[in-house]
């Protein structure tokens, strides 16, 4: 018979390397003689949308039209570095960098007044001498903990959320189907409400495939299911309705009051999922992934 | 073989696969090679109409056959597709939309009325780690309407 179950879990989640490694990210600004700008900054694009917000922070500061501002990046020749698409970080540390480089030549581009164009103002700003080409930096402040005493700060900011996961389980079978997922996250301010939508429903499919699905079996070293065939992840059959919503709490270190969001999306699914089939049958699976064998040997255990 | 309107002639190792053909000989690089043993969809193509990996398929086989690739879905403009991925961000990393596009195309292709349940079993077989799927499903939906304004 199947059973239905809800559960829920919540996470928090420091955005970066944290435990005081260095953690620093650049960017630079330019104005150029035809006009345009050109931001240049090391985020790595792997599909999360980092490019867009970095964009989207360019134009907020420098109040400059989309099609006058061209992102360079992903070239390590003519760039600094910013460090990894890793840690939830790009959007917060490298945001930051971005920030950064376009205040300084907005504050550059205010001290000469002109009401022409973009290429008149270049032309009159190296006339006075102020600098066209403004760098960005931002290194996060964390500090390793003493493990004698506890005291440390290893992260900053954090990253809140909290997912209810709704299942139904076959008593019979131990198969779980995931019917709904809901998850809302205080990612601070959100930059790019489509992309950050996209972290959050990769990520929780991603959790669920942790939950039910995902093992590696190793024998002596050798990972036995190499193939999608034996390696099971979730496909577009095994994904339940999601909504999703935003806790906009603005961080005020951050570009705009944003924080990371990335790994914290996929954290609180797989608890969620295995508390949720605790309400429905009554077992609580300690082994990852929740398979339908484990989940008949706990209902056999159960019922002992 | 005829890819994309294109004929192509050419004399081939008998055991040529497909997606190699379409890569190499006709230098068309959209279709995308994932696990190459048809689990993962990635190099997804359509073959007189059928969505079909091409890495499981030899290029000899297909001699006289009409194949579409993903440089064959957008004609001078982008397909109704193509456009609804965009508009409702269903691209995260980009390597399984190519397949994801070409198995949404024989679907709606045959079946404009699909229901999200034949929808979802059509893409089944396109696997993708980061998007979860959904937004591909509403963009899916959004290319319906797209294609039955048309």
């Amino acid at each position: 018979m199947k059973r239905k179950g809800i559960g829920y879990a919540s996470i928090f989640y420091g955005t970066g390397y944290g435990n005081g490694f260095p953690d620093e990210s650049r960017a630079t600004a330019e104005l150029t003689k035809e006009g345009q700008i050109i931001i240049s900054v090391g985020v790595s694009e792997v599909g999360q949308g980092g490019l867009s917000v970095m964009e989207q922070i360019a134009v907020e500061t420098l109040k400059i039209k989309k099609d006058l501002i061209k992102l360079q990046y992903n070239n390590t020749s003519k760039m600094r570095d910013s460090g990894t698409a890793a840690a939830s970080r790009q959007t917060y540390n490298t945001g930051n960098a971005v920030l950064d480089a376009c205040r300084k030549l907005k504050d550059n581009m205010n001290k000469v007044k002109t009401n022409k164009n973009l290429e008149n103002l270049y032309v009159q700003m190296k006339d006075c001498n102020i600098d066209t080409k403004t760098e960005g930096y931002f290194k996060a402040t964390t500090s390793e903990v003493d493990l004698e005493t506890g005291q440390g700060a290893p992260y900053w900011p954090y990253t809140f959320g909290v997912q209810k996961a709704t299942v139904e389980v076959d008593d019979e079978t131990g198969k779980v189907d995931i019917i709904e997922v809901t998850s809302a996250f205080d990612a601070g301010k959100i930059v790019n409400p489509i992309t950050a939508q996209g972290q959050i429903i990769g990520g929780s499919t991603m959790g669920i495939g942790y939950a039910i699905m995902e093992e590696v079996n190793l024998n002596q070293g050798d990972i036995q299911n190499k193939n999608f065939s034996d390696y099971i992840i979730p496909t577009s059959k095994d994904i339940p309705k999601y909504h999703t919503y935003f806790i906009e709490d603005v961080e005020e270190t951050g570009p705009y009051g944003a924080k990371g969001l990335g790994e914290p999306a996929m954290l609180p699914m797989a608890p969620a999922i295995i508390n949720a089939i605790y309400d429905a049958i009554g077992v609580r699976i300690y082994e990852y992934p929740a398979t339908c064998d484990r989940i008949l040997l706990a209902i056999k255990n159960k019922n002992k | 073989m005829i890819i994309n309107g294109k004929s192509y002639t050419k004399k081939i190792d008998p055991l040529l696969r497909l997606i190699d053909f379409i890569r190499d000989e006709a230098k068309l690089k959209g279709t995308k090679e994932g696990c190459g043993e048809g689990e993962c969809g990635a190099c997804t193509v359509i073959i007189d109409g059928r969505a079909v990996n091409s890495c499981l398929v030899l290029a000899a086989s297909v001699n006289g056959k009409e194949i579409t690739t993903i440089e064959g879905v957008s004609q001078g403009k982008l397909h109704p597709i193509q456009e609804a991925f965009i508009e409702v961000g269903a691209v995260q990393c980009g390597y399984c939309t190519p397949g994801m596009i070409l198995s949404t195309k024989a679907l709606l292709d045959k079946n404009i009325d699909a229901t999200e349940e034949e929808i979802k079993e059509s893409i089944s077989g396109n696997l993708c780690r980061c998007t979860g799927y959904q937004i591909m499903i509403e963009g899916i939906k959004k290319a319906q309407d797209k294609l039955k304004k048309r």
